[in-house]
């Protein structure tokens, strides 16, 4: 199945909702009806365009989707996706991945805030799949997330992972304040620097054995590049957030 | 049939399906990984009184195993489906989680059935457990006071071939055990083979069923015992002294097979009559590994 390539015509000049770019809606789409798939624009508020206004689209029916281009302004891509793989070469908005079901998504570049978020409302955010940013992302990553695994090469931005039920979310640089607040059970995996919350305590310095498990995937699977310190090191477990079941924790990598 | 000397009798091994798994063990180092499999293998020669039968495959490097540190490969095998869940659950639960810095996974992802093992020793857990989807697969996470013991939460199940064998007659009890060292050093390390029993090698060949005794589901082999040459009816040779056998487990036929054939020609050396094998005349098992085919 050859994947579906969207390219980018021009740069998005207006927030424009690309929530209709799900790989597995595609899997059933000719090219033509991918074209006419409705998009909201803030550049054309009264009547939607089509996405092949603002893509060239090569490819149907599969559920392999690349995404060509700067799309920073673009929101909600892959949201409430159910299976299949979109790559994103570039940057992408707000929103991308929300309540992920299933399925792979990649961005090469940078991602905005409520990265693999919930759907407002809703009592969980991402329930499966993976979602790689190898840039940085903004606020509010994975919020909510019951299950899954999230990683972001670069830094987040305040809020990361609050309100997690369970699941992964695995930070390369810097984390901003207010990472974990509220978490249940789930694991944030810190590579950069982290500023533990009050509700969390430090139980000890171990060597956790699924991180060269998540580790290793991230790395053959998305490209994602760690250390060998990073793989088998030590890290300091911070169990939390203690406001709440207190069954989280925060996996800090121990630099020295 | 003649190798260097030593006759190949016309004749099969017969041996039987059972079901398989691979436990990859690893470690902090091969020296623990060593020590956890060697537990976990520990009595596990013949389903006959162990209920299972278990050997190190083969050593992996770290570029071999799902966390990247060094660990060993076992095989493990099993009668019956029903069985092989309770073995793994007796056995790492005693052997892998008690042992410093282990940890356990599935060798065989691509295998038809899965048996429960994880999600059965997370119990030790006491309800502090934890588990991490990793692509698909659940790993456990059981508290332990040393750290953390992972341990992935369903094993991959295949049939497999048991009793592959062939027996060494030679005319001193020097030289069959020399002929049945090499046979093993020759063998050992094939991956998807094993040698379940001490030092893969095997002086107590059985034959089904027992004269004396009714219960007894295997008694000695006595047509290939050189003390009851002139009391039974032997199968050994003139000038054979010493019986040797070699038991081999596989994954499949050619694994088996194809460490048959490196085996036996190792075998074959000074003082080795003849090489044989045990079969129960094809009504047993369905498989049979014909010696002279594989020589061939």
């Amino acid at each position: 199945m050859a994947d579906i390539v969207l390219t980018l015509k021009t740069a998005l000049t207006h927030a424009t909702d690309l929530s209709c770019v799900v790989p597995d809606r595609f899997a059933e789409l000719s090219n033509l009806d991918l074209g006419n798939l409705p998009v909201w624009s803030a550049a054309a508020p009264r009547s939607p365009l089509r996405l092949g206004d603002l893509f060239a689209i090569e490819g149907e029916r599969s559920s392999s989707v690349r995404v060509k281009g700067d799309c920073r302004l673009g929101d909600g891509l892959g949201r409430e996706m159910r299976g299949g793989r979109l790559d994103i070469e570039g940057n992408v908005g707000s929103h991308c991945g929300t309540a992920l079901q299933n399925g792979t998504i990649r961005v090469t570049g940078d991602a905005g805030d409520h990265l693999a978020g919930a759907l407002p409302g809703a009592s969980r955010g991402v329930v499966g799949g993976e979602i790689v940013v190898l840039g940085s992302a903004g606020a509010w990553v994975a919020e909510r997330m019951r299950r899954g695994l999230v990683y972001v090469g670069g830094s987040t931005g305040e809020f990361a992972g609050r309100g997690m039920i369970a699941g992964t979310l695995v930070v390369g640089g810097q984390t901003g304040a207010g990472t974990g607040q509220g978490i249940k059970r789930g694991s944030l995996v810190s590579l950069g620097s982290i500023k533990p919350l009050d509700g969390f305590r430090l139980a000890c310095t171990y060597r956790p054995p699924h991180v060269p498990l998540i580790l290793t995937r991230l790395k053959m699977a998305f490209g994602a590049r760690f250390t060998e310190a990073q793989v088998h090191g030590l890290y300091r477990r911070h169990s939390g957030d203690l406001a709440e079941l207190g069954k989280g924790e925060i996996l800090e990598w121990c630099t020295a | 049939m003649r190798i260097r000397g030593t006759f190949i009798e016309d004749t099969f091994a017969e041996a039987f399906t059972m079901r398989a798994a691979r436990i990859i063990i690893t470690a902090r180092n091969l020296t623990w990984a060593r020590h956890a499999a060697t537990k976990l293998t520990g009595f596990a020669t013949s389903v006959i009184a162990c209920k299972c039968e278990a050997s190190v495959d083969r050593e992996l490097d770290p570029s071999e195993t799902p966390d990247g540190r060094p660990g060993v490969s076992v095989l493990f095998m099993t009668m019956s489906k029903d069985d092989m869940s309770k073995r793994l659950i007796e056995r790492i639960g005693q052997t892998v989680l008690t042992c410093p810095t282990t940890a356990c996974f599935d060798g065989l992802p691509e295998a038809p059935d899965r048996v429960a093992v994880g999600s059965s020793l997370k119990f030790f857990g006491d309800g502090f457990q934890g588990s991490k989807v990793i692509h698909g697969e659940r790993f456990w996470r059981i508290p332990v006071m040393e750290g953390e013991f992972l341990i992935q939460e369903k094993f991959g199940m295949q049939k497999a071939v048991g009793g592959g064998n062939f027996l060494i007659l030679a005319e001193t009890a020097e030289a069959a055990l020399e002929a049945a060292e090499a046979a093993v050093s020759t063998m050992e390390g094939r991956a998807g083979v094993i040698m379940p029993f001490p030092g893969g090698i095997v002086r107590s060949g059985s034959k089904v069923g027992s004269r004396t005794s009714k219960t007894m589901i295997a008694s000695t082999n006595d047509a290939f015992c050189p003390t009851l040459r002139v009391v039974t009816a032997s199968q050994i040779p003139e000038g054979v002294n010493s019986v040797l056998e070699i038991v081999l487990n596989g994954l499949d036929t050619p694994a088996i097979e194809g460490a048959m054939r490196l085996g036996i020609d190792a075998a074959c050396r000074e003082g080795v009559r003849s090489i044989t094998a045990g079969n129960y005349g094809g009504k047993l098992g369905p498989h049979h590994f014909y010696l002279r085919k594989i020589m061939g």
